[in-house]
């Protein structure tokens, strides 16, 4: 017993240094799990009221870029409205049913924290559960891909970007809907990485990279980026280099994208699992 | 001793408030992120003892990991800066070796001495931080070009403050 005490009283630095890395590395090895609702409500509420500021005085000086986006946007926006008013006879449904034709919700909301200096980042978003929002959504911006909901309280929601290590994203190219994985690498804001496309399809600099929707998260077709540039990587594969259409420095406003046939879809499929 | 609380109160404070409203929003292409908190525990007295540095040291990093939404990565940097500080004082201990009483600072023991300690501290610091933030050697030499840059900047900052420290 003396020797434990004279022991404890020799390496007390010691043992508080070892147990304060414990804990520290606890929080670590949870991080995945950090996002839950839980501590978005606790801890994030209070860094909110600071993060709404900075935002405040952000937002104001990028009003201009904002404006001709959400302008295009709109046009944008009109041009479908118009192509499937025309549409809407064609098919097999002879009735218009609503429900049943509905397969993607979208709510805009503003991005009020951002980063893209991190490895690992993330943005938050000011709508939350009470607005709808749940965890595995897709968030768009009006260009393209910015990430997926990773946690929400009552009135915000943190969205993994995609310029997140652990951000992975079915995606293809447009042109010939070859597949493979996107991810980014952690270098540039700017540029992402397109895994498992093999050599022999036909890969073109300026390509338009598109979501494929295998995941249920995201609806087919949003685009990513175009390809800036490939090459061989490995035996049979390529590794192509993609600009990123999404500008994740000026995030502002993001659409959250809803699937309301995911836990068919998902169900589904684990039946064959 | 109330005073001497209070004024690290302050430093503290201080210091957090720069680096969340400031340093934090600094994006420049990934490869620039300050972190000039770490000051705080640079400044600390000579005479602390070592469990209150490390208690102070692990109570900073969860400051700023719940402000930056990083989970422990700060925590875990600080802690290991806080436990190391008193290796880092012996070693670029100064000649005359350090007075009894007398705060770590550029006023009482030179630009050179305080530049040398700052270094150190900062890189241990960094080197921790931004191989956590990766948790992979693979782009060993990015994240190694990540804390040099990084380091330079911190340590800028540091000084400024200092510089404007003495001013006062």
């Amino acid at each position: 017993m003396r020797n434990l005490l004279n022991f404890l009283a020799r390496y007390n630095n010691l043992i508080i240094f070892i147990f304060l890395e414990g804990i520290a590395l606890y929080m670590l090895g949870h991080g995945n799990n950090y996002h839950n609702s839980r501590i978005v409500n606790g801890v994030r509420g209070i860094t909110l009221g600071f993060e709404k500021r900075i935002y405040n005085t952000k937002s104001y000086l990028s009003l201009h870029d904002i404006n001709v986006g959400l302008a295009l946007e709109n046009a944008d926006l009109k041009n479908r409205l118009e192509r499937l008013s025309k549409n809407e006879n064609q098919g097999f449904l002879s009735v218009s049913d609503s429900t049943n034709r509905q397969q993607f919700v979208h709510t805009s909301a503003e991005v009020i924290e951002n980063s893209i200096n991190r490895q690992k980042n993330f943005f938050t978003i000011n709508k939350g559960t009470q607005q709808g929002i749940k965890v595995d959504m897709a968030v768009t911006s009006d260009r393209g891909v910015a990430g997926v909901v990773v946690g929400s309280s009552t009135n915000y929601s943190v969205v993994m970007s995609v310029l997140n290590l652990d951000f992975k994203l079915s995606a293809r190219i447009k042109s010939n809907g070859y597949f493979g994985s996107l991810s980014w690498d952690g270098r540039d804001y700017r540029y992402a990485t397109l895994s498992e496309i093999p050599q022999h399809v036909l890969v073109n600099v300026g390509d338009t990279i598109e979501t494929t929707g295998y995941s249920a998260i995201f609806p087919e077709g949003v685009v990513v980026g175009t390809v800036n540039d490939y090459e061989k990587y490995g035996g049979d594969f390529y590794k192509i280099s993609i600009l990123l259409t999404s500008d994740f420095k000026k995030l502002h406003f993001v659409d959250v994208v809803g699937n309301l046939k995911k836990t068919e879809q998902v169900d589904l499929e684990k039946l064959f699992k | 001793m109330i005073n001497s609380v209070l004024r690290f109160g302050l430093i503290f404070i201080l210091l957090i408030l720069l680096q969340v409203l400031l340093f934090n929003n600094i994006q420049f292409s990934g490869y620039v992120n300050p972190y000039v908190y770490i000051m705080f525990i640079l400044l600390l007295p000579m005479e602390i003892p070592s469990w209150l540095l490390l208690l102070l040291s692990f109570a900073t990093g969860l400051i700023i990991d719940f402000f930056s939404a990083s989970p422990g990565m700060h925590t875990f940097a600080t802690v290991l800066a806080g436990f190391v500080r008193p290796y880092v004082l012996r070693v670029v201990s100064p000649r005359d070796g350090y007075e009894s009483g007398a705060d770590p600072s550029m006023f009482v023991y030179g630009f050179r001495w305080f530049l040398s300690y700052a270094i150190l501290m900062v890189l241990i610091h960094h080197i921790t931080l931004f191989y956590i933030e990766v948790f992979r050697f693979a782009d060993f030499f990015r994240t190694m070009f990540r804390v040099i840059l990084s380091t330079i900047f911190s340590v800028a900052f540091i000084l400024l403050i200092e510089f404007y420290r003495k001013g006062r």
